[in-house]
Parts: structure tokens; C-alpha cells; sequence
């Protein structure tokens, strides 16, 4: 009996939803995430009697056929791509991207990655890190007697020193640009790999040519909608229940069936 | 066998695939443009020669989608789209093209319109959707078209199927007898269209469903004991 099976696909779906929307609430507070939302199709059908096949002499054919459905299955877990608030904090070195763009980190392995986690420090030698180490692919180091650090909304890093009302330019950060966002592999601590799907890295200026600018002293915020979450898990349990029913009532008609001698 | 158990096994084993569809239905209470399934029950006589008996049989003769509109929900994701009213999205796949009520789209590293499953998205030409990477924000109008700083880049094709259709898994459909353009059909840009299963509906068939069948097996018991009772009597005389 296939409604059994087709029940548990329907059950195994439900819950791969509560899972993806458990993650996002799970991560409501943290800086930049992008909530995800699962997507589902639903699987083959068994041809019973194939539309179109002739009825009779006179070329009648089968308008429409019997095909049987055999449940749904998850098509994508796709990132939404959401611009989350943007919280005022004051420290220099929080940079919040506002629009589209990522900023790029080398990982200790010398490989890409990259992050719209804007929270910098600055390692012991100066440079700028990510809150991981990870030095900034822009490599930018801030001289040690350096009083004030501005970042500009273009990426221009200009350092100020004691008795010197000028600043000086040390670096520029730039931010990274993907066709499709969606295709980024996320690798956890905030930060995402290129994929095939996503396209190539294209550097480009902040402010410029559609690309975000950059907020000094700000950090973008969760882009998690709490409510929109959780009506999405009541929807998620109340179909998981309905399947379970279906498993129920499958199971009720088959006890019929073994019932009789 | 007696015709009253053949007559009755044809009711269950229809009963069974009705049942199929209903969870069928259900499993994909969740599936953006998924369009609800529908069995429709035909008569078939047996045995229609001149000296023998006439048995009427019931079974599934068909099936029927319900089209009808499904609720939309707000994503706010730039290429989800929704059709309100009639048409479907045209996506090329590998076994030809196909129709969708799924929106649920993005692009490819080529910058190119791409659904869930990777398939062009087809324009009102039959041809793929290039989008240029340095284009900003990109806005998709009620007609489908595609503009960005006041400058179209194309338009998103909606087609209506000519004739009937059959259902190709991945929530699409084929249209054996071709399709032709929607004159004016009417895109939501951010949205998607959700199931039209009605939980409701569905849970009442399937209580149906089952409440028949039960019915059923107690049809095959009587007519058990029937003949039980007839061989009985056959060797008392």
C-alpha cells in the first residue's frame, strides 16, 4: 500500500522544515545571518493509464488518465537574500554592509571565504581580523600609534595620529560580488565559500556600480523575521500531524482488509 | 467467484488508489505550486454478451487537477514569482519544455533565470533570460517584465496549455497539445504560490476513503458467509 510511503515522504518534508526554521530561530541574534527557507516538489508519478492512449476505432483517446503520485521530496534549502537592520554600536572597527556584497576573508589554509559579518578587530600585529583571526583578503594593518581609525562608506581606510589634524590613507576594503548569491556554500562562523552555482568573486568598490556601501560603527542584524517563523512551524506541525493521520487511516484499512477471512 | 465479490474488489482496489491521491494531496500540503490531485470514479460493465449476466464494476477512470488559485505568500525574494490568475512559467528541461506554477527562481553563474531544479526559465521567444551581473535592482512587472533603472532586459513568459495536461514530477507539467501566450497575465514579483491542497477537503476524503473501504471488506464478509452457508445446506440435502 503506497499511501503509507507517500505519508512518510510527506512527514520526512515537515520535518526537514521544522529543522530549517529551528536553525533560523536558533540564529536570530546572529550578526548578518540569512534566514533560509526549504522548498519542495513533489516526486514521479506512476502511469496507470497514460493519457492519450486510443479508446476505440475512432481515434478517441484518454483525456486525462489515472497517474498516482508518489509524495514530495525537498527541491532547496535556499538562503534568502535579506537586508537585515542595522545596529549602532559605535566601535571603529564595525563595519555593516549596506545593499549587496560580502566582505572577503583568507582563511589559514590561504583559501577564499567570505562574510557580510562586519565585526573587526585587530590582531597583535595590527591587522584587521575577523572576530575568528582571519585576516581581511584587503589586508589592511593599522600602525600601532595610530589614534582613530575612519572607514569610509567607499572602503577608504584613513588612519589619524596624535598632533596631526590630516589623516592617512592606510588601505582600501572592497566588497565582493556574486551573480548568484544563492549558490554560496555556507561553511558556518558566518562565512560562505564560492561554488559553481554562485559564480565567480568579482571585486568591486563599495558604493559603486550596484554594490553596497559600508557603514562604520554599525552592525547588520539577523535578518530572522520571528513571527514569520514561527507561524511557518505551525504550519510545519500541523502538516506533519495531518500525514501522520494519513499513516492512520492506511493503517485502519489495511487491519480492514486483514479482517476479513 | 460470485460477480458481488468481483464487483466489490474493483470498489477496493479503487479505493486504494484514491486513498494514494489523498496522501499524495497531503505530502505535498507544503509544495510551492503544487495543484491538488482529483480521482474521478467511472463505471465499466462486464460480461455484456446476450446470455450472460451483466455486472456494472467501478474503478478509477481518470483524474483531474484542480487549478484552481493558490494562496500567495510573501517571500520578498527577488526573483520569486507568483501568477495570479491563469498561465504557467515555461522552463526548458532536458526532456523538452515544461510548465510550472512553482516561482520559486534565481540565477545561474551565468547570469541566466534558473528554477529550483537548474532548467531555463523561458521568455515569451522560447528563449533563456540573460540578466547582466552589473545591473542593481532588478523589478519584474505584473506583465513579466524584466527592467532594472528604467531599462528592459526581457520578459518573463507565461503560457496557457492547449489541450490536456499530464503531470511530469518536480511540479511541472507537460503539454502534449503545445501552448500559447497569456494575453495579459498578471505576475506578483516577491511571492510565491502556495499549495491549493485544502487540509480540510482532504482529511473529510480520506475519512471517506476509509469509512468506504471498511465498508467494503464488510460487503466481501457477508458474501463469504453467503456462500459458506450455501455449501452448507448443498451438503445437508
Amino acid at each position: 500500500m503506497k499511501s503509507l510511503q507517500i505519508a512518510a515522504t510527506g512527514m520526512a518534508a515537515q520535518q526537514m522544515r521544522v529543522d530549517v526554521i529551528s536553525n533560523n530561530i536558533a540564529n536570530m541574534s546572529t550578526a548578518a545571518y540569512r534566514p533560509r527557507t526549504a522548498e519542495f516538489s513533489d516526486l514521479m508519478y506512476q502511469q496507470h493509464l497514460t493519457p492519450g492512449t486510443i479508446t476505440s476505432q475512432v481515434g478517441t483517446v484518454v483525456p486525462a488518465g489515472i497517474q498516482l503520485g508518489t509524495g514530495v521530496k525537498p527541491s532547496t534549502v535556499s538562503m534568502e537574500i535579506t537586508q537585515g537592520s542595522l545596529r549602532q554600536t559605535g566601535a571603529e572597527l564595525d563595519i555593516a554592509i549596506d545593499g549587496t556584497g560580502f566582505l572577503e576573508v583568507t582563511l589559514p589554509s590561504g583559501e577564499p571565504a567570505f562574510t557580510r559579518d562586519g565585526k573587526l578587530n585587530r590582531s597583535a600585529d595590527g591587522e584587521v581580523v575577523t572576530k575568528d583571526g582571519y585576516p581581511l583578503a584587503d589586508g589592511i594593518i593599522i600602525p600601532e600609534d595610530a589614534r582613530r581609525i575612519s572607514i569610509s562608506p567607499d572602503g577608504e581606510v584613513v588612519a589619524y595620529f596624535e598632533n596631526e589634524s590630516a589623516g592617512q590613507p592606510i588601505g582600501n576594503i572592497s566588497l565582493v560580488r556574486f551573480v548568484n548569491e544563492k549558490g554560496l556554500e555556507a561553511m558556518g562562523d558566518n562565512m560562505f565559500r564560492e561554488t559553481e552555482a554562485s559564480g565567480a568573486a568579482n571585486r568591486l568598490v563599495p558604493s559603486s556600480e550596484g554594490v553596497g556601501m559600508l557603514r562604520q560603527g554599525f552592525l547588520e542584524d539577523s535578518g530572522v523575521d520571528v513571527v514569520k517563523e514561527i507561524s511557518d512551524l505551525i504550519e510545519a506541525q500541523r502538516g506533519y500531524e495531518l500525514n501522520s493521520k494519513v499513516i492512520t487511516a492506511a493503517d485502519e484499512m489495511l487491519a480492514a482488509t486483514t479482517r476479513v477471512r | 467467484m460470485s460477480n458481488a465479490v468481483y464487483a466489490a474488489l474493483t470498489r477496493q482496489s479503487g479505493l486504494m488508489q484514491e486513498m494514494q491521491l489523498v496522501a499524495n494531496n497531503l505530502a505535498n500540503s507544503s509544495t510551492t505550486g503544487y495543484k491538488t490531485d482529483r480521482a474521478v470514479f467511472a463505471e465499466f460493465l462486464a460480461g455484456n454478451g446476450q446470455d450472460t449476466e451483466h455486472v456494472s464494476m467501478g474503478g478509477i477512470g481518470g483524474h483531474k487537477f484542480d487549478l484552481e488559485q493558490g494562496g500567495l505568500k510573501f517571500t520578498g525574494g527577488k526573483f520569486d514569482l507568483a501568477i495570479q490568475g491563469e498561465g504557467f512559467f515555461l522552463v526548458d528541461t532536458p526532456d523538452g519544455a515544461r510548465l510550472t506554477r512553482a516561482g520559486h527562481f534565481q540565477l545561474s553563474q551565468e547570469g541566466r533565470l534558473i528554477d529550483a531544479q537548474g532548467n531555463p526559465v523561458l521568455n515569451p521567444a522560447g528563449g533563456a533570460i540573460l540578466i547582466p551581473e552589473e545591473v542593481g535592482d532588478v523589478s519584474i512587472a505584473g506583465d513579466g517584465t524584466i527592467s532594472s533603472d528604467g531599462i528592459i532586459l526581457g520578459q518573463v513568459g507565461i503560457v496557457r496549455p492547449e489541450g490536456e495536461m499530464t503531470r511530469a514530477g518536480n511540479t511541472s507539467f507537460n503539454a502534449p497539445g503545445g501552448f500559447a501566450p497569456v494575453e495579459e497575465p498578471r505576475l506578483v514579483q516577491g511571492a510565491l504560490e502556495q499549495s491549493n491542497v485544502s487540509p480540510v477537503l482532504e482529511v473529510a476524503r480520506m475519512i471517506e476513503v476509509q469509512r468506504a473501504y471498511e465498508a467494503g471488506q464488510a460487503v466481501l464478509e457477508r458474501e463469504d458467509e453467503r456462500v459458506s452457508r450455501f455449501i452448507e445446506t448443498l451438503r445437508q440435502l
